[in-house]
């Protein structure tokens, strides 16, 4: 996964540093390939000032929520082939449905686990 | 007594001929006494050659006999050792998901200790507080209480779900419920699993040495979360002393703070006049 883009959109910037912590213990990543957005707006401008392999946001966010900023991606910016995962405190199999029904590649319930991290990024973009 | 020439030749011819029949049968028998004596030989060869080569199978059915031996102790050894690879090859496999695990924790517990003493804001604080509740242990509904000093009680400082609704004025008296029988014992009660809801009951005193500056009470869980890990329980254990160091100095920062900009602007009054 080397070379490989992230963005990481997530209000709290504790979870923020132990998402970004957790992806640079997968193969190849580095802290510098990561990019942290505070919400969907910032996250939004992000995506469009720059190009990323994959983003993990949050839901529940102040200003633009996670599932809004799913779907702007998706139509807004036309990124239809841009790998999304959900990571929300929500794990419900209705939240779950909602956020892929949006255009979500993946969702992981928090708190999160190395192990299903590994596995969700690694089934999205090959190691 | 004459007998006739015709008659004698007769009978010289005949022994003449039987002369020659003995001589023939003379060689025939030397032939065959030479070719017995060949036979007698090659068979006596032959039954050196038998014996030879029935001395040589013998050794080589030892020999192989020997090599099956030693092979079969090979595979012997290659099974146990194939065996014992394997084993060491699970026990390896454990004790990389034990030092994921570990990681995971380390990486948990570091995250958590750096955002709590990067901070002097004691909002800040309170709000790293909250997020490590909500997003590393996964708390549904919480509270975190501070110690008033002044009023003996527990002050409601950060929360998340309908305590805030079901605590009147926001404050607890010491001794009083589980939140204020923990701040007075010092003692943390946890109870196992959690309920259908995720209820739980987690009540932790936050402690620097022996003093409780503050209690975190954890009432439900996320759905999906079975109850407290063992990481979360490490989690908890953190808190109980790196959230009250930190949200200590956060607060005897502020206070200072506050206290040098009213000095401050007491001089700078004075300065004017």
């Amino acid at each position: 996964m080397s070379g490989k883009a992230f963005l990481v959109v997530d209000d709290s910037a504790t979870f923020r540093q132990l998402l970004c912590m957790s992806l640079a213990r997968l193969d190849g990543i580095k802290e510098s390939d990561i990019t942290q957005a505070i919400d969907g707006q910032d996250a939004l401008e992000k995506v469009r000032e720059g190009q990323f392999d994959l983003i993990l946001t949050d839901i529940r966010m102040p200003n633009m929520d996670g599932l809004e900023f799913v779907r702007r991606v998706r139509t807004e910016l036309n990124q239809k082939d841009l790998p999304i995962i959900i990571i929300s405190t929500k794990g419900s199999e209705e939240d779950i449905q909602l956020g892929m029904s949006m255009g979500a590649n993946g969702y992981l319930s928090k708190p999160i686990s190395m192990a299903k991290l590994r596995e969700l990024v690694t089934g999205i973009i090959p190691e | 007594m004459a007998e006739k020439p015709e008659e004698i030749l007769k009978l010289f011819s005949k022994s003449e001929e039987l002369l020659e029949m003995f001589r023939k049968g003379r060689a025939f028998t030397e032939e065959l006494m030479y070719e017995n004596e060949r036979l007698r030989y090659r068979s006596v060869q032959l039954e050196r050659e038998k014996m030879d080569l029935s001395g040589t199978l013998v050794r080589e059915i030892e020999r192989i006999k020997m090599e099956n031996a030693q092979l079969t102790q090979k595979v012997e050894f290659f099974n146990s050792r194939f065996e014992q690879i394997e084993a060491e090859n699970k026990d390896f496999a454990q004790r990389y998901v034990e030092v994921e695990e570990q990681n995971e924790s380390l990486a948990n517990l570091y995250v958590a200790s750096y955002r709590l003493h990067s901070t002097l804001d004691p909002s800040e604080v309170v709000m790293c507080i909250n997020e490590i509740l909500m997003n590393m242990i996964g708390s549904e509904e919480f509270g975190l209480f501070v110690v008033d000093e002044e009023s003996n009680e527990l002050l409601l400082a950060g929360y998340e779900g309908e305590i805030a609704a079901r605590l009147e004025r926001g404050r607890v008296s010491f001794g009083e419920g589980l939140e204020g029988i923990v701040a007075q014992t010092g003692e943390a009660f946890f109870t196992e699993g959690a309920g259908e809801h995720g209820e739980v009951c987690a009540c932790i005193p936050l402690k620097i040495k022996e003093r409780v500056v503050g209690v975190v009470a954890i009432y439900r869980l996320l759905k999906h979360k079975g109850g407290l890990s063992q990481l979360d329980h490490k989690l908890l254990e953190l808190l109980a002393g790196h959230a009250a160091t930190a949200l200590v100095s956060s607060r005897l920062y502020a206070e200072k703070d506050r206290k040098l900009k009213t000095i401050e602007g007491f001089m700078s009054l004075l300065r004017v006049k």
